[in-house]
């Protein structure tokens, strides 16, 4: 846990570092800029409010990485040229000094968190640009001391908390009612053993009362120097024994960070014009097939050998582009985290999260479509899936429940779980609640898949009221269906007293993917071939027929046969022999069958999301080169209608259509 | 103010969408069947890289399906974030019709068409003949959860 901290939060900022660098060097060059109209009366408007924007930024993303004395620096240099600007008057060379000396105390600071060294004090460069913007202030006097300058210093601490931010008191609002009163010297928030204060270097007049006004909103002061002390360090500012200008002016950032942002749109851009790529070269590939008997065999073989070349290039191509394109899926569990807490906090629930497999990568707008399902699983397993602690401790088990998320990569696709030691979930009762709901089911035993289809069913709650926790009974039913769009799968697995794992199958990526192309009489469709297990030649008169399925003998035992074309309803014309696309292992296994199986190829894939064009047993769509479209085959979903045998879900759907 | 109109027909009868709802139109070329898709979802389409349904706009107000022929078009329209094709026998005008002109849909006429009507123009011709136009409910013609679970 404490070590994915850390990374994660490296991640996070090499972005920022990487950021900053943009900014720094943008920075730099507009200095150049203004110190070349220094004393020709006219500094550029553009420039002033591209170092005003340029500063802006820098102060935001400080911000977030809670980097204070960077967001400080950038905050007084944005006002210094706010004033500039208000006041229409032109920049002084002492101006500019102090914008270059701040902008090379802003390096500085950045440069020593990224080499997790200490950060140098700020106080003389905040105290130098304060006195430029007093001088703005009144318009071109050389230098005079700050406002604050025989102001008294103190230390005051704001402690947020949960109460607080509930009033929205928060660090903005300290910082607020501290500016109202004089100036934040310099910032930074500390770790508490109960949580975080933040701790600010403030020169101004307190009275007792205001002491007192502000206590309610968790604001705290101590005295650091009267005002008769600041009077005599005079015009050297506070803490210049450590000052950032001891280190040089010239001190560079050697450590350059490594990374560019990218946006996300031109990666996709990128991987459009290779699904175009990988569609023209499987047009080359049947234009150069029916060359072949043509071309003489020497000939050929080098025609052939170019061929293959490319297509084995453009794998490489793809495949580069996404690994560009994979982010760690631990970005999301780190938030479940602070979800978790949350949700303890307020129910009193002793649950620990455990995280498993951050590393495992992931396509970007994947997890980004994940998030909200996962949150409605860690959710709904947080408020409901543990038993009260008694319970626990009667049936054996540790009083703070479990709950794992955890990633791991197999061969294409990511596997996430979610997995609780709780109750279980309550098949009689789930069976109960769907009946009174007007749903058919048969007596006996439920299989796993049958149970999370009911409880995936829009509207299914197996709660009577619903609570902050778990929302309102359509979240497991946007689960489903955003797993679906991704062309995942999702399993459950419960077993009472023992508790509950979701199982969430992703393709590593969307879009490109190898499949066999199916075809069913004048119908032709594309199969992922992850998905398949194997292809089987099966003979018309091998098929027995056993209670409502067609079994083929099959590795010593049986396997169930379904027939796409009657699934899908397409005319079904007799033949001596067809291909089954086996599903599943074992006692699983079912197989699918069509005409046959035509070929392999790599296919673009396109979701088929409209409801008007969602249906069981499709994941998608794509194009063969000849600008049709052909259907991509969900076998997940197609594997389960076999097992209903005859009264799948296709009878189902075509008894609704007739009636 | 007057609003663009694209004017379209289907069985006979002229409807009219807003054009800001219109992405363009097209010749109809190869459609995939999707099985056990409703009964007037004639399938799939490619429309400039993007797969989307194509609704067959007879069927969906109950009219026999006619073969495409060369005035068949796919209108292919967006609302509420989908982009969605709709077969119709013919597209060929283009009318400004002013916001006051559109009168609510008769009952019986709305009837008919299934509660796919959002009103009624009345349209004067170069040859000062008056013409009838049914605005179309896009919404309405394209929000079909409940006919499918009706049907």
């Amino acid at each position: 846990m404490a070590d994915y901290d850390d990374q994660f939060i490296a991640g996070f900022m090499d972005d920022y570092f990487a950021e900053c660098d943009e900014h720094l060097a943008a920075l730099r060059e507009l200095l150049l800029k203004l110190e070349g109209s220094v004393g020709t009366g006219r500094a550029d408007a553009r420039v002033l409010e591209e170092l005003f924007l340029c500063f802006h930024s820098v102060k935001g993303i400080s911000g977030m990485v809670e980097l204070r004395e960077a967001e400080l620096l950038a905050h007084e240099m944005e006002s210094y040229l706010r004033a500039l600007r208000q006041r229409e008057i032109s920049v002084s060379q002492g101006g500019v000094d102090a914008l270059i000396a701040g902008v090379e105390a802003l390096e500085q600071v950045i440069k020593a968190r990224r080499d997790h060294r200490m950060i140098p004090s700020i106080g003389g460069i905040v105290g130098r640009l304060n006195a430029a913007i007093s001088g703005a202030d009144s318009s071109g006097a050389a230098v005079s001391p700050s406002p604050e300058g025989g102001a008294p210093e103190w230390l005051v601490t704001f402690v947020p908390s949960m109460d607080l931010n509930a009033r929205g008191v928060t660090v903005d609002t300290a910082r607020g009612l501290l500016r109202a009163r004089g100036t934040i010297l310099h910032a930074s928030p500390r770790i508490l053993d109960t949580g975080i204060a933040f701790e600010f270097g403030f020169a101004g007049n307190l009275d007792a009362e205001t002491l007192a006004a502000w206590a309610p909103d968790g604001l705290s002061a101590s005295p650091l120097r009267s005002a008769h002390d600041t009077g005599q360090s005079g015009a050297s500012a506070p803490g210049a024994a450590n000052d950032v200008a001891e280190e040089g002016p010239h001190a560079s950032l050697s450590s350059a960070s490594h990374y560019v942002r990218v946006d996300l749109d031109k990666l996709d851009e990128l991987m459009r014009m290779i699904a175009d790529l990988v569609i023209s070269r499987a047009r080359l590939s049947d234009t150069l097939g029916r060359l072949e008997p043509r071309v003489p065999a020497a000939d050929w073989r080098a025609v052939h050998e170019n061929n293959a070349t490319i297509e084995r290039q453009l794998r490489l191509l793809r495949e580069g582009i996404v690994r560009v394109r994979l982010v760690p899926v631990g970005e999301i569990f780190r938030r479940m985290t602070f979800v978790v807490r949350d949700l303890t906090r307020d129910s009193g629930a002793k649950v620990k999260l455990l995280l498993q497999g951050q590393g495992t990568e992931i396509d970007k707008y994947l997890i980004e479509r994940m998030m909200d399902p996962i949150l409605h699983l860690v959710r709904n397993a947080v408020s409901h899936a543990f038993e009260t602690p008694p319970e626990r401790l009667a049936a054996g088990k540790l009083e703070e429940g479990t709950l794992t998320l955890s990633a791991a990569t197999v061969g294409d696709s990511v596997v996430i779980d979610i997995v609780d030691d709780g109750r279980g979930i309550d098949a009689e009762e789930v069976v109960r609640r769907a009946r009174l709901a007007g749903v058919a089911i048969p007596d006996g035993p439920l299989d796993p898949a049958t149970l999370l289809d009911l409880i995936c069913a829009p509207g299914f709650s197996t709660r009577d009221e619903t609570d902050r926790g778990s929302g309102r009974g359509v979240g497991m039913s946007v689960v489903k269906s955003t797993v679906q769009q991704l062309n995942g799968s999702m399993r459950l697995d419960s077993e009472r007293g023992r508790g509950t794992r979701f199982s969430i199958e992703l393709p590593l990526t969307l879009s490109i993917t190898e499949a066999l192309i199916a075809i069913v009489g004048d119908s032709t469709f594309a199969v992922p071939q992850a998905a398949i297990r194997e292809v089987v030649e099966i003979q018309a008169e091998e098929l027995r027929q056993l209670q409502h399925h067609e079994v083929v003998p099959y590795r010593g035992g049986t396997l169930p046969i379904v027939r796409l074309s009657r699934l899908f309803g397409l005319p079904d014309t007799p033949r001596p022999r067809m291909h089954a696309l086996v599903v599943g292992t074992g006692l699983d296994a079912v197989g699918v069958a069509v005409d046959r199986v035509a070929g392999q190829r790599e296919i673009v894939v396109r979701t088929t999301a409209d409801a008007a064009i969602k249906v069981e047993g499709i994941a998608g769509a794509t194009d063969l080169g000849d600008g049709r479209v052909v259907l991509i085959l969900n076998m997940v979903s197609l594997a389960r209608a076999a097992r209903m045998g005859a009264t799948g879900w296709s009878g189902a759907a075509r008894h609704a259509r007739s009636a | 103010m007057k609003e663009k109109f694209i004017l379209f027909t289907v069985a006979g009868t002229t409807y009219g969408l807003r054009a800001s709802d219109v992405r363009h139109v097209e010749m109809v070329e190869q459609i995939t069947g999707v099985p056990n898709a409703a009964h007037f979802v004639d399938g799939v389409v490619f429309s400039r890289g993007e797969v989307i349904p194509a609704l067959n706009l007879r069927a969906r107000f109950g009219f026999d399906r006619i073969p495409n022929n060369l005035h068949t078009r796919l209108l292919v329209v967006h609302s509420e974030g989908r982009s969605v094709g709709l077969i119709v026998d013919s597209a060929r005008e283009f009318v400004e019709i002013a916001a006051g002109d559109i009168q609510p849909p008769n009952r019986a006429l709305d009837g008919a068409g299934g509660g796919h009507i959002q009103g009624t123009a009345t349209l004067e011709t170069a040859a000062r003949e008056t013409r009838l136009i049914l605005v179309l409910d896009l919404r309405g013609v394209l929000n079909f959860t409940e006919s499918i679970s009706a049907a």
